[in-house]
């Protein structure tokens, strides 16, 4: 029985040495010289950096200043070529956009008592389709004579405060405003849960559309809500508060 | 018993019509649509047109636009656009600019005209793209946009009404000559996340997931497309290969290239290897940019050992032996 603990002690320390020494000869072991990639037209280095880099020649032409030929004979018969669509995708797919309530219907709105409405934003793209869907109001919500429910900051305070390319709490009844919430696909990662808000980026103060739906690889019909809220306080002047939302999708490049 | 007769048949024709009344008005209930809130819904194809073009030409491009929704009507416009960043997405610019000129060929539409377009029904849009004369060889982007009306406001109400735009890219080279200027430099090829040892020197658990990125900056004045493929080699001489796919990177402009078998990651990856790895892995990639174009390369190397496997023998071991010991002592 001495004699097994022994071995297998002496097992474990064996394991645990060999190991240790296998770990340290990859750690150390980082000497890694260049790699030569020749060809009967050029030859290049490339040292083991995390970018490309090392010298970068050739007898017919250098690298940093070569320029490609578009298919030379219809190029030079026709004056133009037309690709339409992805060329890396083999059908054209088209490219769809849909909003379910384009008229955002807050109601009477009450003092303290915050109003909310939905609409549904879906994009129906090809599988690997990239795209992305911008926000931007047009002014905020105001009357006609130019009174306006402001943009909302959220609860404010140091860990509350809002923009509009920052998500933040908005929960109490005494903050007021006008800002928007997502959930759903493709959307900003700041907008934590429904109680997560942001105000619209402002036209009329030359701010740039808003990025509120994207993906760089899609599935067919990528949906969000967008939970529309305004808030306004006792002092609030009575009036028919309007505003225009443009929402902009955009298949990618 | 006349009279009973015809009170009898009034009475039933009376039921009838009761029946019949009371048979339409639960019908209108229980078949009658949702009333729905207006609903916009369009559709335009293609979504990316590339034009490579001499001065002095024009073309007619026809473009699809369905509406698929409620009726509404349309406005058509053109507008410049740029890379906003390294992911493919644009910044539509506000106000239009550069030399390329737009108009429409469709006798009865203008680019910046409303045109009303039903449910369910199509419009040909006949995209006429003219570069004058003496222009200069560059690139110049541009975004077909197809804007819904709002609805008209509600009087009385807090209202916020959506106007709907959807937009198709349009990628203009104008060269006088063929050639495109090719300045392509692989700005970053690296391996997300791990133990970082040193700049070159990351190590994961064998069964982690590895985040791959590949970013190329093009330099030159034109649109190029990437081809080429990321290898990984073991240390055993294990291979595998992975296609970049080809998605065209703007003049003056970086993008994060992508590689098939894509993956979903918490930040935007060009890559997600998978499987179980051990050992020293090396990384490579060889990126072309179409006949006679230059071929730029990056190299990166990643470590990888069954640090979770060793540890659970090693615990294991060690609460065996501990047993041992008790039992041993007792």
């Amino acid at each position: 029985m001495v004699f097994s603990m022994k071995y297998l002690v002496f097992s474990i320390k064996t394991i645990f040495f060999c190991f240790l020494l296998y770990t340290l000869y990859f750690i150390l072991n980082t000497h890694v010289s260049a790699i030569p990639m020749d060809s009967s037209r050029f030859k290049i280095e490339s040292a083991n950096v995390e970018v490309a880099g090392g010298s970068k020649s050739s007898s017919s032409y250098k690298l940093s200043d070569t320029v490609g030929q578009l298919a030379a004979g219809q190029y030079s018969s026709d004056g133009y070529i037309v690709k339409a669509g992805f060329q890396y995708l083999n059908l054209i797919s088209p490219f769809r956009f849909s909003i379910s309530n384009t008229n955002i219907n807050f109601g009477v709105l009450v003092p303290g008592t915050p109003s909310v409405a939905t609409t549904n934003l879906t994009v129906y793209f090809s599988e690997v389709g990239q795209y992305q869907v911008t926000a931007i109001e047009e002014g905020p919500l105001k009357t006609q004579s130019g009174k306006a429910i402001p943009d909302t900051n959220c609860d404010g305070g140091t860990n509350n405060t809002c923009n509009e390319s920052l998500a933040k709490v908005w929960a109490a009844i005494s903050s007021y405003g006008f800002g928007y919430s997502m959930s759903g696909n493709d959307i900003p990662t700041d907008f934590i849960d429904e109680t997560y808000f942001r105000p619209f980026s402002d036209l009329t103060v030359v701010e740039s559309p808003i990025i509120v739906m994207a993906s760089t690889s899609v599935g067919k019909n990528r949906s969000s809500t967008v939970t529309f809220k305004a808030n306004i306080s006792s002092i609030q002047p009575a009036g028919s508060y309007q505003t225009v939302i443009n929402f902009v999708a955009t298949p990618s490049y | 018993m006349i009279n009973k007769q015809i009170n009898f048949k009034f009475q039933i024709s009376n039921f009838k019509f009761m029946f019949l009344f009371l048979y339409f008005f639960i019908s209108l209930f229980l078949y009658s649509g949702n009333v729905q809130a207006q609903q916009v819904s369009l559709s335009l194809s293609p979504p990316l047109l590339e034009l490579f073009i001499k001065p002095d030409k024009s073309i007619m491009v026809a473009y699809k636009l369905e509406n698929l929704g409620d009726p509404t009507f349309l406005n058509l416009k053109i507008l410049p656009f740029e890379a906003k960043d390294n992911l493919g997405n644009i910044r539509i610019k506000p106000e239009f600019e550069g030399p390329v000129r737009f108009s429409l060929d469709n006798s009865d539409l203008k680019l910046d005209q409303p045109f009303f377009l039903k449910t369910n029904s199509s419009q040909q849009i006949l995209l006429r793209i003219r570069i004058p004369e003496n222009i200069t060889d560059g690139d110049y982007y541009y975004t077909l946009l197809a804007e819904a009306t709002p609805p008209t406001a509600s009087e009385g109400i807090g209202s916020a009404r959506v106007k709907t735009t959807i937009g198709s890219n349009i990628l203009v080279t104008i060269s006088n000559s063929g050639n495109v200027d090719i300045k392509p430099k692989i700005s970053l090829f690296s391996i997300k996340g791990g133990l970082v040892f040193s700049q070159n020197v990351r190590i994961f658990d064998s069964s982690d997931k590895i985040p791959v990125v590949l970013s190329v900056v093009n330099k030159g004045k034109n649109t190029i497309k990437p081809e080429g493929q990321i290898t990984l080699k073991g240390n055993l001489g294990e291979t595998a290969k992975y296609d970049i796919i080809s998605k065209n990177i703007l003049a003056e402009s970086e993008r994060l290239l992508e590689a098939t078998p894509s993956a979903s990651y918490s930040t935007p990856t060009t890559l997600i290897l998978s499987g179980f790895f051990v050992g020293k892995y090396s990384l490579s990639t060889q990126i072309m940019f179409g006949e006679n174009s230059p071929t730029i390369f990056g190299l990166t190397t990643f470590y990888a050992f069954p640090f979770k496997i060793l540890g659970g023998i090693l615990l294991a071991t060690i609460i065996i032996v501990f047993i041992i010991k008790r039992r041993k002592e007792e």
